[in-house]
């Protein structure tokens, strides 16, 4: 029998469904051991019927449920719990799902300043009034998946890599384990490490010196070249490839460009700011140089309270 | 010494085993008064209490941490105490980051021999926390 699977999106770009796609060949063998019963990407299935004559929230029950995207309003808080009653297994997809993702780069700030910016303080706007009563009204800050309901599998990445959902999906149909690795990007990087270095750090942006047609072995580390690059403290994984033999290599590193930190902290209870701050003034970087650190360091995985508004301090 | 709203402040020393934590036990043994709120923790060397140690006494209910080492050249390991003071850098970044005020952290050299140093610089510490108040962090059960 097919398993059925249904997959719902919540506050995301789309990358997430593309990457999907983007499986490749091994999909057509996978598509045919699937059975889509909700996806409101590829298809028209309406929450309340298909005339809006339901009074309930009515998604179909799946083995399987992918979500995709962090919770940011009711709306999507709702769909996130119906799925999770609906779903026998749930997967969060990507990292806005597993962490919250580049929308969760907003919990720096409380809702109230995030209104006043965008419907009034914003030199294009005209001042307006936030939008209530048609719309679902915004939760607090951005929530990941699993701080509403309990999540069974998570794939990071942005977008994730295609080969590890394929494997997760694979898995799943097969009953073996799916686990993520326990190691850093650094662990599965081919560049070469010379010593320790007292390069000014730029920004990610900043050319990086290789050789185009040399192999990528011959490349010095970007961090030692002064790019910051967020490896020692980002989970391994991006790396893997579809075909077999093929060298592994992180994806970022493939394209000669620093890691941005989309796989998410090593450990989930990680804080990458504090252990990459630590390491490099534990290597003689000048941490001062590092421009706005919360948001660098916290790019992707800004819900489950890795940034919030910071504290207001108590009067003297 | 209690204030007039009664706040006593929280407050763990991380001592190393060679210099600072003999200087605790010196300040102990000359009977030398200090306030009793800081917390001693004995460990091996300054330069072993990662940033995140500290970061995360701070935002787990501590309202100031005080690291305390051997003066520079006289560490145990040689170098250990440069890198606690490479850290502490970092550490000061990383307070303005989790918005805490730069006093709630503080790297002292106290020497084995500094029984009334320890205890002077610990009455400061107690003294510049109760004058900032409690961390942001703490939810107190008051």
């Amino acid at each position: 029998m097919a398993v059925r699977v249904a997959e719902e999106w919540l506050t995301i770009c789309g990358g997430c469904e593309v990457s999907i796609l983007d499986i490749g060949e091994p999909l057509i063998d996978v598509l045919a051991l699937l059975e889509f019963v909700h996806m409101p990407v590829l298809m028209d299935h309406k929450y309340y019927g298909q005339t809006g004559e339901g009074t309930v929230l009515e998604i179909p029950e799946a083995d399987v449920g992918m979500i995709s995207g962090g919770v940011r309003n009711e709306k999507e808080k709702h769909v996130t719990e119906a799925m999770r009653a609906q779903c026998e297994t749930l997967i969060a997809l990507g990292s806005c799902a597993c962490f919250g993702g580049i929308p969760a780069m907003a919990n720096m700030y409380s809702l109230d300043d995030l209104y006043s910016k965008v419907y009034r303080e914003s030199p294009t706007t005209e001042p307006a009034e936030v939008p209530s009563g048609t719309v679902p009204s915004l939760l607090d800050r951005v929530y990941a998946i699993d701080e509403v309901v309990p999540v069974d599998l998570y794939i990071p990445g942005c977008p994730m890599n295609p080969g590890m959902i394929a494997e997760a999906l694979t898995s799943l149909i097969d009953e073996t384990p799916f686990e993520l690795a326990e190691r850093s990007v650094c662990d599965e990087c081919p560049v070469k490490r010379e010593r320790k270095s007292g390069e000014p750090i730029e920004r990610p942006l900043q050319d990086a010196q290789f050789d185009l047609d040399g192999p990528l072995e011959n490349m010095r580390c970007l961090m030692e070249q002064g790019i910051l690059c967020l490896g020692p403290v980002t989970r391994a994984g991006c790396a893997r490839t579809r075909e077999a033999g093929a060298p592994k290599v992180p994806r970022c590193i493939q394209g000669y460009m620093p890691c941005r930190g989309c796989f998410g902290p090593i450990r989930m209870d990680a804080n990458p700011l504090v252990d990459m701050m630590g390491a490099l003034s534990s290597n003689g970087l000048d941490v001062r140089q590092v421009l706005d650190r919360r948001a660098t360091f916290n790019r992707y995985i800004g819900a489950r309270n890795r940034l919030r508004p910071l504290p207001s301090r108590p009067a003297r | 010494m209690s204030e007039a709203n009664g706040f006593e402040p929280k407050i763990i020393a991380f001592c190393c085993n060679w210099c600072s934590y003999a200087g605790a036990d010196l300040a102990g043994t000359s009977r030398l008064q200090y306030p009793p709120n800081v917390r001693i923790v004995r460990v091996m060397c300054s330069g072993m209490v990662h940033p995140n140690l500290i970061i995360d006494t701070l935002t787990k209910g501590a309202d100031g941490v005080i690291l305390c080492g051997c003066h520079p050249g006289d560490c145990h390991y040689l170098d250990g105490n440069l890198t606690a003071q490479k850290r502490a850098e970092a550490i000061d970044l990383m307070l303005e980051d989790f918005g805490l005020e730069p006093e709630r952290f503080r790297l002292e050299w106290i020497s084995a021999s500094e029984g009334p140093r320890f205890a002077q610089v610990m009455t400061e510490m107690v003294e510049s926390i109760k004058g900032i108040g409690p961390s942001p962090y703490v939810r107190r059960s008051d």
